[in-house]
């Protein structure tokens, strides 16, 4: 375990840096300029704004420069929110949006396995029916239709529900419920295929022999090992969910990080854009790792190889 | 066995359900009646203001909040005009080259400090300082040396004209004459500031614990990304104002801001929070505003590129849009117009641009060549990707198709990428707007100026730069006005060389329990004299 770890943090370091490199060049590969405004600036003043930030320099020399600031953890700065750094800026999105995703991946593991499972131990009955028509409509329905959905009946209508902002715990169960929506739907498909795999096993029939009850056989057995998939999306599926979702941050006006992943090409912030991407980068890897080792736990047939 | 399961798990959801349930009922109690705060005025500003360094600050909504915090030598008048703030009166000298302002003595910073004239000369210097990289540092060019120190090739900012002649007086040379001067000492550029608090906090100066003002509102909150709160400055010159707190929540979709409006979570809300179809749904609603913004939207002709060195060819697309079908389109009341400058400000002319008429555009056309637009080449009309602009875009593709037989082609561009071509090779037409800075029409005209960096038509008349040159320094307002509105026909009507569209508007929603909000031409949002009718609000009336 312990040679894991030292492995997955030397490849993450380098993935990190494959990502920065990549993104700090494609960013200033696409055409218009983090001063570019309706109003065009005198050249003069364009210099000083270029010079403050060091985009006078040639690319290479920018590049050694975000390097070195990047080594000692400085993400840089926001040329569009002046005086704010990444880091700052960063850390005051990324707590909303992880609690917001955590919430939001709660809700979407508790209704999708659920949903998978009722589907799976009926399978072709109307329960069945209706549980695909909801995992389709589910993953098909965009969020910012679920989400004007959920505003229009919660909020307008029945008013039970905040229809925006991020003062208490109430107001983030709209935008959980969005957020849940299409994961809990693609975990219920996944559910649902992996138990009717599973149910089909020998020792399953082996279970049942020994006495146990329906009940007990799918939790204690079946579940368990159908699971084995499930976690396997989880990761990448937590790392999009706790760095925000730029459309239910955006209705519902959540100060989340994921708007960041749009508002920051369009405004060409550079330092933000891998900044973000960064961020992202390294909770995908740690979701990963995490998966990785909830795998064992799961079967500790498995061996985990670095 | 698999019913049995079913009804485990059907239990187990049953018990979600109820659980859920409950959780709404607690929410109800709350939402039901959302907690009620006397005085406070609780509005959307769209997004996070950029910065409130107000010598950093380019864009409107930090605008909208540093307006609420600070106050200039001048102020607004409802109607525009300037009227004495920070400083009491101000002489004219020297054929409008040299400005003496008089400062009030009883103006204070929220810390208790006076205000002095030396912290307006150390504002201006500090946004002229090359360092600080200012973008609207080019507003004080028409002080004496303001370029060349920002620019770097002066060093001695004591060479500067801004001078602090006592603690109350402050005196500013001009390179020339600029009758419009007067205007920027009411915009938030122009605003003075302290210079012990930049070299103590530095870069976090405006943070809510060293922020310091002297207007009528003091910063006491900024949750970034989410919510400003402005409370009352008790030490305001002209009075605490009448509202305790001002919330500025920043929510950026138009249908979450207009639904919290509707459920009364906003007390006032405008453009940002106002999608089409809910302007016209509440056009005939007493709650509703609305107000022609001095923004003013236009299609340009490069005229280098062909066949639009032709200025008949430019008359006659001009002439041949009927500009009243933009408010039919655009539904929130837009303005029509085909000359530069708006009626609301001097110099504005009838006379200036075109009226409709196809006949003779079509004889235009043909005299230029193209009779019944034959022959005449596809040309290409860059606009950036925005579902409003998409759909005037379309109708003038129309109104040219019907009108005068031509093909236009749309290429649609997102922002950034848009601007860059636009500043790189403008395409034959584009479209594009302009807002004005302060009320006056030179910040319209000095764009078509063969020196202005903003002029994306290459156009450059020697005679239209002569009539800005003059009417900028003409000190009789009548005579000025004659002058622009001359450079404004050879602009839009002889030239022709662009052609304006319409006027933008503001629409805005008031809740009836908020007295005193006035809308203005140049989109600034002042609250100190708006009063809340808390019985009201609160239901009890």
């Amino acid at each position: 375990m312990f040679w894991l770890i030292i492995k997955r943090i030397f490849s993450a370091l380098i993935v990190l840096w494959i990502v920065a490199t990549i993104t700090f060049v494609l960013v200033r590969i696409v055409p218009g300029g983090p001063f570019d405004a309706d109003k065009n600036l005198p050249p003069q003043i364009i210099a000083n704004l270029k010079a403050k930030y060091h985009l006078d320099k040639s690319v290479s020399e920018q590049y050694v420069l975000y390097l070195a600031r990047l080594a000692k953890g400085d993400l840089g700065v926001s040329y569009k929110y002046v005086n704010r750094s990444v880091n700052d800026i960063l850390k005051d999105a990324f707590p909303v949006s992880c609690q917001l995703g955590l919430l939001g991946l709660v809700f979407a593991i508790v209704f999708g396995i659920a949903l998978g499972t009722i589907a799976a131990v009926n399978r072709g009955s109307t329960l069945d029916t209706l549980a695909m028509i909801k995992v389709t409509l589910g993953i098909s329905l965009p969020s910012f239709v679920i989400g004007a959905l959920l505003i229009f009946v919660f909020g307008i209508q029945f008013k039970i529900l905040p229809v925006g902002l991020w003062e208490s715990p109430y107001h983030m169960i709209l935008p959980a419920l969005t957020l849940a929506a299409s994961p809990a739907a693609y975990l219920a498909r996944l559910t649902r295929s992996s138990i009717l795999e599973i149910i089909q096993k020998d020792w399953v029939r082996t279970a049942r022999c020994k006495g146990l009850s329906f009940w007990q056989t799918i939790i204690k057995h079946v579940l368990r090992n159908a699971l084995v998939p499930i976690v396997t999306v989880l990761g990448p599926l937590t790392a999009i969910l706790i760095t925000g979702s730029f459309v239910v941050e955006f209705i519902y006006a959540i100060p989340g990080m994921g708007r960041f992943f749009i508002t920051a090409v369009t405004n060409r912030d550079y330092d933000l854009i891998i900044g973000t991407t960064l961020v992202f980068g390294l909770i995908l890897i740690i979701a990963n790792t995490i998966v990785d080792i909830v795998y064992v736990m799961l079967n500790p047939k498995m061996q985990i190889e670095g | 066995m698999g019913a049995s399961l079913v009804k485990a798990l059907v239990n187990i959801f049953n018990k979600f359900i109820a659980f859920v349930f409950c959780l709404y009922l607690l929410t109800a109690c709350t939402q039901i009646k959302p907690s009620f705060e006397k005085d406070t005025l609780r509005i959307n500003i769209g997004s996070e203001p950029p910065s409130l360094d107000w010598h950093v600050a380019v864009d409107s909504t930090s605008f909208d909040v540093v307006s609420n915090l600070m106050t200039g030598l001048t102020q607004y008048r409802p109607d525009l005009s300037c009227a004495p703030a920070c400083a009491k009166n101000w002489e004219v000298l020297d054929k409008g080259k040299r400005y003496i302002f008089h400062l009030r003595e009883d103006i204070f910073w929220s810390d208790g400090k006076r205000l002095t004239a030396h912290d307006f000369c150390y504002g201006w210097l500090r946004m002229l300082n090359p360092n600080t990289a200012a973008q609207y540092a080019y507003f004080l060019y028409d002080i004496e040396n303001a370029f060349e120190f920002n620019t770097g090739k002066i060093k001695d900012e004591s060479l500067v004209g801004v001078k602090a002649l006592d603690d109350n007086t402050l005196e500013v040379k001009l390179k020339k004459p600029a009758a419009y001067f007067i205007n920027l000492t009411a915009i938030c550029p122009s605003y003075p500031m302290r210079k012990d608090i930049i070299e103590k906090w530095q870069d976090k100066w405006t943070d809510v614990e060293h922020m310091v003002v002297n207007g009528p509102f003091l910063l006491s909150r900024w949750e970034h990304e989410y919510k400003i709160e402005l409370s009352a400055n008790p030490n305001y010159f002209e009075g605490k104002p009448k509202l305790k707190k001002i919330k500025m929540f920043m929510i950026p979709e138009q249908a979450t801001a207009f639904a919290l409006y509707e459920n009364n979570q906003l007390d006032f809300i405008d453009n940002r929070s106002f999608a089409t179809p809910d302007v016209y749904r509440y056009k005939s609603s007493p709650e509703y505003l609305n107000v022609p913004l001095l923004r003013n939207n236009y299609i340009g002709f490069n005229v280098l590129k062909m066949p639009f060195a032709d200025a008949r060819i430019r008359q006659a697309i001009s002439m041949a849009i009927d500009r009243s079908i933009f408010p039919l389109i655009l539904r929130r009341n837009e303005l029509p117009t085909s000359s530069w400058i708006p009626p609301s400000l001097s110099g504005y002319s009838k006379n200036s641009g075109f009226v409709y008429d196809v006949n003779k555009a079509k004889s235009l056309l043909a005299q230029a060549g193209y009779p019944s637009g034959k022959n005449f080449p596809k040309v290409s009309l860059l606009f950036p990707t925005r579902e409003d602009t998409k759909l005037v875009m379309e109708a003038i593709q129309d109104q040219l198709k019907r009108n005068l037989n031509i093909n236009i082609e749309l290429v649609n561009q997102e922002w950034k990428v848009y601007l860059a071509t636009l500043r790189r090779d403008a395409p034959p037409m584009f479209r594009s707007s302009w807002g004005a800075d302060y009320p006056d029409p030179e910040t319209f005209m000095n764009l078509f100026t063969s020196y202005s960096g903003n002029n994306d038509t290459s156009w450059k008349n020697t005679q239209y730069d002569k009539l800005i040159e003059r009417a900028e320094a003409e000190q009789n307002s009548k005579l000025r006005a004659v002058l622009y509105a001359r450079a404004d026909r050879l602009l839009c009507h002889d030239q022709a060389v662009i052609a304006p569209t319409y006027l933008s508007t503001q629409n805005a929603m008031v809740k009836p329990w908020v007295h005193g909000i006035a809308l203005n031409a140049l989109d600034l949002q002042f609250f100190k004299t708006v009063t809340i009718d808390n019985e009201f609000k609160s239901g009890d009336k």
